[in-house]
């Protein structure tokens, strides 16, 4: 008798591969009652979920948390959508969670699920469709119930922020039989009515309460608006189709409303502060111009005639005060000079031998007396000699030799 | 004409136009005519925000199945 064995390795292998190769364990929705619920440090979670007959071990890795927008605890009645596979160190099977919800939201959240992927292969929630919403609309239009929690916070906040926006509300029903087709009736009556923006949406509630934002129809209505639209739609945690198609997904109508009503008096201030700025902006213009204009006048100061003129007058009295300078020099030195010729002239003058017993004699006519020949008798004659002049009269005139 | 241009501008583009002016103003090598130009265009929008900005309180109002408006009366 042969025998086929196989390793423990092997059959685990062989079974994880029969359970991955299985269509319907590799996405699944399963409900039941939370038990053994550990968050662990590393992010996973670990727990056990179990009904009248007996438990399936689960986890949900770090990596899927997203898909848990709860704390999960002990005795909670939740659907978790995952796949079922072996675990081989230990040979068991277990549910990896990728999603988990509560229950009663089970069948709900799949149509979601269903919708949300149609719509957005269809193109539906792609930013190039999303139109801008107007920074300062004069009228808005609500979608909502008239009575309810929505309508007053929106009311409240547009008080606050401007209560010059027009707001229209279109009284909706938003739940119940009838809900989505009164929604979209008032989506197409705002905008035919003609809205600079549009807010739709609610107060919190169940999933049930808040399904007709899940709906097609309204989803529809929202994308093919031509007006912007805001939604609004329960809490903050609370996301429906209708916020993934409108133009901007708003947290709450309260938040709704902060988005679409722009503060009246914020806006004031700002056109007061460019009032200001642009006062500033010509002030300082003038400044500078009359800065520069004070800087011309100085220059221009500097180049007036008048002062050319004294300038010129200056630069005159200079060449006058040279001119006398040089001349005063020029007559001290020929002054001097005057003085040596006078020294020298008198060391040469003929009076200063007269005074040594000499005498100079000039006939009539004033010539000096050279020769005897230049002399008659009888004529007279000056003789010069040191302190004064004797007249005389020529007697004898003999000519001799003079060695 | 310009003028007609403007007055249709919403507050959003008059607001742009705004910066935009400023912003030329506040170009050194401006000169003190172009500023003073500068500075009236600039006064004349800030005056048609002004005019854009609607002073009158509303009342929210309704509207019906049949396309009519009415007060909303809580």
């Amino acid at each position: 008798m042969t025998r086929n064995v196989y390793t423990v390795g092997q059959v685990n292998s062989y079974i994880r591969n029969m359970f991955t190769q299985d269509y319907m364990l590799g996405r699944i929705y399963v409900k039941g009652e939370v038990s053994n619920c550990k968050y662990h440090t590393s992010g996973h979670i670990y727990f056990s979920l179990k009904d009248e007959s007996g438990t399936i071990a689960c986890v949900m890795f770090a990596g899927q948390r997203g898909g848990l927008s709860f704390r999960m605890g002990e005795g909670q009645q939740v659907v978790v959508f995952g796949s079922i596979n072996v675990y081989e160190r230990s040979g068991s099977y277990q549910l990896y969670a990728r999603e988990i919800r509560l229950d009663g939201e089970g069948v709900l959240y799949e149509k979601f699920q269903m919708l949300k992927k149609e719509l957005e292969e269809m193109g539906m929630f792609a930013p190039e469709y999303k139109k801008q919403i107007p920074r300062y609309p004069k009228r808005i239009g609500v979608v909502t119930a008239s009575t309810g929690a929505a309508i007053r916070d929106i009311m409240n906040i547009t008080k606050r922020r401007n209560p010059y926006v027009q707001l229209v509300l279109y009284p909706a029903q938003v739940q119940g039989e009838g809900a989505k087709e009164s929604i979209v009736r008032g989506i197409n009556m705002l905008e035919r009515l003609g809205v600079d923006v549009m807010i739709v949406g609610r107060g919190g509630g169940s999933i049930e309460d808040l399904w007709a934002f899940n709906e097609e129809e309204v989803a529809r209505a929202i994308f093919n608006c031509q007006i912007p639209v805001i939604s609004a739609v329960g809490h903050e945690t609370d996301t429906t189709i209708a916020d993934y198609v409108a133009d901007l997904r708003a947290p709450t109508p309260s938040a709704a409303a902060e988005l679409a009503v722009y503060d009246y008096h914020r806006t004031e201030e700002q056109l007061k502060e460019y009032e200001l700025r642009f006062s500033k902006e010509l002030w300082q213009k003038l400044r500078i111009g009359r800065m520069r204009l004070e800087k011309y006048q100085t220059k221009l100061g500097y180049l007036h005639p008048k002062n050319k003129l004294r300038e010129d007058r200056l630069k005159l009295a200079d060449i006058e005060d040279g001119l006398r300078g040089r001349m005063d020099a020029v007559l001290v030195s020929s002054r001097h000079r005057f003085q040596v010729y006078a020294e020298r002239l008198n060391g040469l003058s003929p009076l200063k031998k007269l005074s040594q017993g000499y005498a100079y004699a000039v006939d009539e006519k004033g010539k000096a007396l050279k020769s005897v020949r230049q002399i008659q008798k009888g004529e007279h004659i000056l003789i010069h000699v040191t302190d004064g002049t004797v007249q005389a009269k020529v007697e004898e005139i003999k000519e001799g030799h003079h060695g | 004409m310009a003028k007609a241009k403007e007055e249709e501008q919403t507050l959003e583009e008059l607001f742009a136009g705004l910066e935009e002016v400023l912003g030329a103003m506040e170009e050194p090598e401006v000169s003190l005519e172009e500023s003073f130009g500068l500075y009236h265009k600039g006064m004349n929008l800030l005056k048609y925000c002004n005019e854009r900005l609607d002073k009158i309180e509303k009342r929210m109002l309704v509207l019906d199945e049949e396309g009519e408006v009415h007060e909303f009366d809580k």
